[in-house]
């Protein structure tokens, strides 16, 4: 895992499998404590508190089609790795969050990577679950919700509009960003 | 390509996409369709998964072909990512292994379209790790 969005990715993915109906992905940056968080919540089936307690045992996993379990595992490396640290709040039957924080002011801060085209594919790929993404850097905010798309009657999992929900995603980022840097 | 960045913006561009890509009926039931499911997992995300996923997203649409791409967890075969599962409608699924762009035109090209076996089958009584 060499930036963000691939965490972004595979954590999204966890959630998916967990039976999420609702997925809320975060990433804030703070420049007044330079941190850079990773935060996705899902309504998914939960984790008991022993379940917690394993997940960031690389040989735990709770599938039966391999032995290991990284995703995790690596999340935590990567930013305790860049001074910060990764925090799981679980309950079963309620969901889970995860939130990943990185310090902004350490050579082994995680670059952003292709969030945009992550993203669309998880839109693409999961029309039936709900997405709220919000890229925060201090007072700027965007907010991508998928419900709010689906009134307004923009159907990201048609032909044609990945690249189209790409490019939205991406130059809402890029003006927050140059906003925040003036 | 015009900016798009506001829910205005979108909403034309799906307009224009409607009018140019002529839409096909998805038909009711996802059996009669193309699925292709690419393993999105620690592993896969890790040897380029993503670019797989968005070339056959992509190359589908603008191939006319029925298709549903989904992504799924790792399916064991993590020494061979980015893997992809390919179900042909009133077929067995075939995984396919080692996929990159290239390999997955020839697998658009010749297995989807034309139902011929290609190179990088992973065997279903493989070991997985």
């Amino acid at each position: 895992m060499t930036d963000l969005a691939m965490h972004m990715m595979d954590i999204a993915q966890n959630s998916i499998r967990a039976g999420a109906r609702t997925i809320g992905i975060d990433i804030e940056e703070r420049s007044g404590d330079c941190t850079l968080t990773l935060r996705v919540t899902d309504d998914g089936k939960g984790m008991s508190r022993e379940t917690v307690e394993k997940l960031v045992d690389p040989f735990f996993t709770t599938r039966d089609t391999r032995r290991v379990g990284l995703g995790i595992p690596f999340l935590k490396m990567t930013c305790e790795q860049a001074g910060g640290g990764l925090q799981i709040i679980s309950k079963e039957g309620e969901g889970t969050t995860i939130e990943a924080t990185y310090r902004t002011d350490n050579i082994d801060c995680l670059p952003m990577g292709d969030v945009p085209g992550y993203l669309s594919l998880l839109l693409k790929a999961n029309p039936e679950i709900a997405f709220r993404f919000m890229y925060r850097v201090d007072e700027e905010e965007f907010v991508l919700d998928t419900e709010e798309l689906r009134e307004l009657g923009i159907e990201w999992e048609a032909a044609g509009m990945l690249a189209v929900i790409k490019e939205y995603i991406r130059e809402n980022m890029n003006a927050i960003d140059h906003i925040a840097n003036g | 390509m015009a900016v798009i960045k506001t829910l205005d913006d979108l909403k034309k561009r799906q307009e224009e996409m409607k009018s140019r890509v002529n839409l096909r009926d998805k038909a009711e039931n996802p059996e009669s369709l193309v699925q292709v499911k690419v393993a999105m997992a620690t592993c896969g995300i890790a040897s380029g998964a993503k670019e797989v996923m968005e070339f056959f997203v992509t190359e589908l649409d603008k191939r006319s072909i029925d298709a549903v791409v989904t992504q799924t967890g790792c399916m064991g075969y993590c020494f061979a990512e980015p893997t992809v599962e390919i179900t042909l409608p009133g077929k067995e699924p075939i995984v396919f292994g080692y996929v990159d762009a290239e390999k997955a035109d020839e697998i658009i090209e010749r297995y989807i379209k034309e139902g011929e076996l290609v190179d990088g089958i992973i065997p279903q009584n493989y070991n997985t790790i």
